[in-house]
């Protein structure tokens, strides 16, 4: 148990670690050595020298039931982030790049889970600021086995809920499609026009969350700990999962006070914005 | 189960077949003439893919056991294809010669890629158990 203690969370993430489920954490079954309780947790690492500096990849792939893809660059990062659900996003390298990095994705990712691995413990400038932007770090600085041992306990976090999503369609749901079809602008936006009362829910790998319209504006959002018009942000992002609308559902909390036109256009602006940082039409 | 040395190989070969691709990806488009432009951009990742497999391949090459087949023909790709625009400028037997060695090393690794995953499939079907117990034998028989 000391061991599962001495990882460093940031204070905001540790409330809500594990991400996904209660059920998991420094009790689960990992810690006892039976690790396949995880079951595909899909990492993505970035790793500016993965085949020179692979100390840690190590000890990911040795790891069961984890599925790791490595990528050299911030902006493939952002690539794969965008069109791929992972649960964990792994930086790591020398102290101040890897924190640099891992603080940029934050910026493009609000909700994903983070892990910066450091060449070297953080000083207490970048502690706090990985803490305030809920990244979770590791110096690598430590023996080999105390390392392996953490990043288990860090995995241990993960166990997907494996299975598809448990809704079917039902006759409340007035609206039902694919976001690889019809993106959530676009089912957002035709909903506004029409006025609509209700609630929208997405489902992903990502996640569930919910979109309040109250006679064509959003009045209410939430995603897993974010609320309003981050979590708004978030759902912009996802291009993968399902949506289905139910009509005459209105939420008595408000959380979105801008016009539905007004956070259309700073989404998409921001979405471009993270489009223009990875050159995407150099991959395209 | 997952064995360790396996794992690292295919790490080491995907990350090579990746950067194998990517620089098929970029000598395509300098020897499309329909695509006349070459911005600083472009030819800076390519040099950045270039530099990559430069400090990698022999490396990767000896961790797989392939130097002899694929060494040779990989630096006569690399050192060929200096730029974007070199590419370009290439005589069309050149051109040619280029696209063959680049396929040459890139059937090497896709093969070997192809053998080590179905071992590991092999592998995740077995029991760490009788991975070891075979393993024993095997000593065994090889000393007697």
């Amino acid at each position: 148990m000391a061991e599962a203690e001495s990882v460093i969370f940031p204070r905001a993430a540790r409330r809500s670690w594990p991400p996904k489920n209660p059920g998991a954490g420094q009790d689960s079954c990992f810690l006892r050595g039976k690790t396949s309780c995880v079951l595909d947790i899909r990492l993505l690492i970035l790793n500016p020298d993965p085949v020179f500096s692979d100390d840690t990849l190590t000890h990911f792939y040795a790891m069961e039931q984890v599925e790791s893809r490595i990528v050299r660059t911030l902006s493939d990062a952002i690539y794969v982030l965008l069109r791929e659900n992972v649960d964990l996003f792994v930086v790591e390298g020398e102290t101040a790049v890897a924190i640099e990095q891992a603080i940029n994705a934050r910026q493009h990712f609000p909700s994903l889970e983070i892990l910066c691995l450091t060449s070297e413990s953080p000083n207490a400038v970048s502690t706090e600021q990985l803490d305030q932007q809920k990244i979770a770090f590791v110096g690598t600085d430590i023996p080999a086995n105390q390392l392996r041992r953490r990043l288990r306990t860090i995995l241990s976090a993960f166990e997907r809920q494996t299975g598809a999503s448990s809704e079917g369609i039902d006759p409340c749901h007035s609206l039902v499609g694919n976001l690889n079809q019809f993106s959530a602008a676009e089912v957002l936006q035709m909903s506004c026009l029409g006025q609509r009362s209700g609630r929208f829910t997405f489902k992903s790998r990502r996640g569930n969350s919910e979109i309040y319209l109250h006679h064509g504006m959003v009045r209410h959002a939430v995603f897993g700990t974010l609320e309003g018009e981050e979590a708004v942000a978030e759902i912009f992002r996802w291009r993968q999962g399902r949506f289905y609308f139910e009509e005459g559902i209105i939420s008595q909390v408000q959380t979105v006070s801008r016009p539905w036109t007004h956070l259309l256009i700073d989404n998409l602006q921001k979405l471009d914005e993270t489009v223009d940082s990875v050159g995407l039409s150099a991959h395209l | 189960m997952k064995d360790a040395v396996l794992e690292t190989d295919l790490r080491l070969l995907s990350l090579q077949v990746e950067s194998w691709k990517k620089l098929h990806n970029f000598i395509s488009y300098a020897l499309d003439k329909s695509k006349p432009l070459i911005s600083v951009m472009q030819e800076g990742h390519f040099t950045e893919t270039r530099s990559i497999l430069l400090q990698e391949s022999e490396h990767v090459f000896e961790e797989l056991n392939i130097v002899e087949e694929a060494a040779g023909k990989t630096m006569n790709v690399l050192q060929r294809a200096t730029s974007l625009r070199g590419v370009r400028e290439l005589s069309a037997e050149e051109a040619r010669r280029l696209e063959m060695d680049w396929n040459a090393v890139f059937t090497k690794l896709g093969v070997l890629q192809g053998k080590l995953k179905a071992r590991r499939k092999e592998l995740r079907s077995r029991s760490a158990i009788s991975v070891s117990l075979r393993r024993l034998f095997a000593r065994r028989a090889a000393v007697a």
